[in-house]
């Protein structure tokens, strides 16, 4: 591979690769707000100007291939003189109110500011105001305190497709919009505000509500489809605030889409069944205790021909537990899955738009297929009661002739109304657990939060069912 | 007062209201024989004549016009451009209106000159918005190309074709900037492009693209003629070809458009030999020597030979040759605040220092002007324009900064009176 000095370190290169990128690889830190790598490079903020060996002016880092025997400055004084002075710059029109700002924390600005900035200003001019236009229901828009590095403008045209973020006006008047002021448009609009180095554009979603560095931040993989993004819970006394994409360049490289970013918000939804509860009736469900709900969901299964219904939205090992407790318990029942309407096989799963999207709606289709379960269709004849198991995600299908059913995991009250008993389980961000997206890629997640109210992971409540006395069902 | 009388190319025909027809570019002028003669030679030969003749850049770069040409590859999957910079908005420059408007077809011919050069059959015009009389006279002069057969399929029974478009800017300075112009002139936002590539690699539509300015391309017929030999020793000084159209404005007594040999006169005599001195016999105060982006010089320093390398030695540059004298009687502290104020408006806004730091030194020279500037305030000027310099996307940036720093260096009294005294001495 060819080299370059760095720093006067030795640094080894792929041809191509650029200053920013060469340099971080040996951890040396060429501090950017332009540049992001999954965007083209535009050079505008110049705050990783370098110095190269040989070339009178800096040159930008992010802009610059490193070349063979190329020697490069990233801390002479120059350059640092230059960081002041784009952090300097920067500064003139930024409003400074990190306070009240979400940003704060996790901001570009702010952490380049400490690193390379002066920690006094000579500017005593009024700052740069704009007026603020509703972006739509994902971004908060807070123009004053763009920095102008126009990543939103690049992700909009280069990855979400859409060439809705503009820049109009010119010079110092520049202002960072939407076409018309119209509301953002892509479902993709939540990586506006990732990649935002500033506290510009923020999730209307997170707003206000903790400050970053209370978040505790467990790696995971998106359950919103059969693409299986990477990303990351961020969570604080058990209560999640937000999901952002971990970088994973063979699957979502650095992205990740609202429908998955904001999945996670049934964890919290009042209308989760978060306690067991049994049939109460014309009055619906009502609250018991585990052992009663057990027993209930049990005995309601006696004298009846039921079928399993497993959610593709499970992962592997809860599904392997479930087979096992059913050769024990219960074989020779029918088990089928289900997901999402209309894709009841890998086969007709498929690319739901051009960049992340997958039709299955579910994250573990292909795994349950390896475990050879069939996907539901109909009710097989003779059926007249399910045992439902269900992630967060799985759409339940409509169960004619079933008249019994009882649900295992997570289920909403108005959807389990009819239901004759609910074992509540855990959602994603509750348990540990592995998927297979729809190439076959093997991921697993962790544990972010404990199990939220009295939702129990699966394997215990099979070993609850199980050691409940006689196990009822057909058998 | 002195008038030159030796060789000159366009002036003889400026104000002539029939000069501007093919029927006189036929009878008094070249009369697209050039391209008749370049279309029987081979590509490497006219560029040969070309780097023979010394032509610069008359944009304001000065870069030799024919290494240019020769750094557009010869094979290419993307058609090549050739694109004529005709968005004369430098301050002060008033040269290329004038051929546009006298002396079309020297223009014409020289890019059909030059896109046979580099294998182009796509020319554009990227002319000034505000240029609206000339816009409308260069397509008349490109109708009548076409009509007789210069223009489109085939020209002169030859295998080559080149077809010509003039295309009208909006009204931005950076779209002179080449890449800039390419973006505009693609429909895009007119901001600079990062470089490299350069424009000879992937220019327009991300083809090899050669950007010439008007007055480079009128010159080409006028080589082809007489020869790249010929044309070197018109100047009067090595390294740069031919005439250049010198537009003198400000405080002279004749100010205006003047063809000179390059290198042919100084400062001094241009102002005062051929302008007649300063209006109403006042002290020359200061001069702006190549548009208002160049570095100021004062009345001190006017004994240097107004070309490329002497004005660059001494600091300055000679840019798109626009000369503007400023007397003894105007206030330099304005006159700064007014140029910092356009180059403020015309920063694209794209890269940091240029959007941030124009305004900044804008709103510090109207402080100032206004009698409400400290002390503190000129060391800042000159440590916001050194954070400016060379720092940016563009040249734009240099172009805002080095007058203001020139200006505070040089004229420091001038501003220390301003603050000290709380107002302007002149006002």
């Amino acid at each position: 591979m060819p080299k370059c000095i760095i720093d006067g370190r030795e640094v080894e290169f792929k041809p191509g690769q650029n200053l920013v990128e060469v340099a971080a690889s040996v951890g040396i830190e060429i501090p950017v707000f332009c540049y992001h790598p999954g965007l083209t490079v535009v050079a505008q903020c110049r705050m990783c100007a370098i110095e190269i060996e040989k070339m009178p002016k800096l040159q930008t880092a992010c802009s610059t291939p490193a070349a063979e025997g190329m020697v490069v400055k990233t801390k002479s004084d120059r350059v640092k003189q230059n960081q002041k002075s784009v952090m300097e710059f920067l500064l003139i029109n930024h409003p400074l109110d990190c306070p009240i700002c979400d940003k704060s924390g996790e901001c570009d600005l702010q952490d380049n500011s400490y690193k390379y900035g002066d920690s006094y200003m000579r500017t005593t001019e009024e700052r740069r105001t704009y007026m603020d236009l509703d972006m739509g229901p994902v971004i908060q828009k807070s123009m004053n305190r763009c920095i102008h590095c126009t990543r939103c403008i690049r992700f909009g045209q280069e990855i979400a497709g859409i060439h809705e973020m503009v820049a109009v006006q010119r010079g110092n008047n520049t202002e960072i919009t939407t076409i018309d002021g119209r509301p953002l448009e892509t479902d993709y609009a939540g990586n506006y505000s990732d990649i935002c180095p500033t506290g510009s554009l923020t999730l209307k979603d997170f707003r206000f509500k903790k400050r970053v560095w209370y978040l505790k931040k467990t790696p995971t993989v998106c359950e919103g489809c059969s693409r299986g993004c990477n990303m990351e819970i961020q969570q604080d006394a058990n209560t999640v605030y937000r999901c952002v994409p971990r970088t994973n360049m063979e699957i979502n490289k650095y992205w990740l889409c609202d429908e998955g970013r904001f999945n996670y918000q049934y964890i919290h939804d009042a209308a989760r069944v978060l306690n067991p509860a049994v049939s109460g009736g014309t009055a619906g469900l009502q609250m018991t205790e585990w052992s009663q709900a057990v027993v209930a969901a049990r005995s309601s299964l006696d004298g009846k021909k039921p079928m399993v219904l497993v959610g593709s939205d499970l992962t592997q090992e809860e599904v392997q537990a479930l087979q096992q407790f059913l050769n024990k318990h219960l074989s020779g029942t029918p088990i089928f899955h289900f997901g999402t309407p209309g894709v009841t096989s890998t086969q007709k799963d498929g690319a739901a738009d051009p960049i992340l999207k997958r039709k299955s709606k579910t994250a573990n289709l292909n795994g349950l297929e390896k475990l050879g379960i069939k996907g539901f269709e109909s009710v097989p004849s003779g059926v007249n009661a399910a045992i439902i198991f269900r992630g967060g995600r799985a759409v339940v299908p409509e169960l004619k002739g079933v008249g019994t059913k009882v649900g295992v995991g997570v289920f909403n009250k108005p959807d389990a109304e009819d239901f004759h008993a609910i074992l509540p389980g855990t959602s994603f961000a509750e348990k540990d657990g592995t998927i297979f997206n729809f190439e076959g890629r093997e991921q697993k997640f962790k544990r972010a939060i404990l199990p939220q109210g009295q939702s129990k992971n699966l394997p215990e409540i099979l070993m609850l069912w199980a050691n409940s006395g006689a196990v009822g069902g057909a058998a | 007062m002195e008038t030159y009388k030796g060789e000159t190319l366009f002036i003889q025909h400026f104000k002539n209201e029939e000069a501007r027809s093919l029927d006189y570019y036929k009878k008094k002028m070249i009369g697209y024989e050039s391209a008749k003669k370049a279309l029987a030679m081979s590509q490497d030969d006219i560029i040969n004549e070309v780097k023979k003749s010394n032509l610069r850049g008359r944009g304001g770069a000065g870069f030799p016009t024919g290494t240019k040409w020769g750094f557009i590859p010869k094979q290419s999957a993307k058609p090549k451009y050739l694109v004529c910079n005709a968005d004369e908005s430098e301050p002060g420059t008033f040269k290329d209106r004038d051929i546009m408007r006298y002396t079309p077809h020297t223009l014409i011919e020289g890019m059909i000159i030059g896109g046979f050069a580099i294998g182009s059959n796509v020319g554009y015009i990227y002319i000034r918005g505000e240029y609206t009389r000339e816009f409308t006279l260069l397509n008349e002069a490109i109708d009548e190309a076409y009509k007789a057969g210069y223009l489109g399929k085939n020209i002169l029974g030859t295998q080559f074709s080149f077809d010509l478009t003039v295309h009208r800017g909006a009204g931005a300075y950076i779209c002179g900037e080449e890449t800039g112009l390419l973006n505009s002139l693609e429909g895009k936002r007119g901001e600079p492009r990062v470089k490299p590539p350069f424009p000879a690699q992937s220019g327009a539509f991300a083809g090899p693209t050669i950007v010439n300015n008007v007055e480079t391309l009128a010159s080409i017929p006028f080589i082809i003629q007489k020869g790249g030999e010929w044309f070197s020793k018109l100047s009067k000084i090595e390294k740069s070809g031919g005439t250049r159209l010198l537009g003198v404005s400000g405080h002279v007594k004749k100010p205006g458009l003047y063809e000179l040999p390059a290198g042919g006169v100084t400062l001094r005599q241009l102002i005062y030999d051929y302008c007649g001195g300063i209006l109403n016999d006042r002290k020359l105060k200061a001069v702006i020597p190549g548009g208002s982006s160049a570095p100021v010089l004062t009345a001190d320093e006017i004994d240097v030979i107004y070309d490329i390398e002497p004005l660059q030695k001494i600091g300055t540059m000679m840019g798109s040759a626009a000369v503007m004298v400023v007397s003894e009687d105007y206030c330099m502290v304005k006159l700064i605040q007014r140029i910092t104020k356009f180059y403020a408006h015309e920063s694209c806004g794209q890269c940091t220092p240029c959007r941030e730091g124009c305004k900044w030194m804008e709103d510090i020279l109207h402080r100032i002007e206004h009698g409400h500037g400290r002390e503190q305030d000129l060391a800042l000027l000159l440590s916001i324009a050194d954070n400016i310099n060379g720092k940016t996307l563009c040249a734009l940036g240099d172009a805002a900064a080095g007058p203001v720093s020139s200006f505070v260096k040089k004229f420091r009294g001038d501003f220390e009176a301003h603050i000290r005294g709380k107002k302007c001495p002149n006002a």
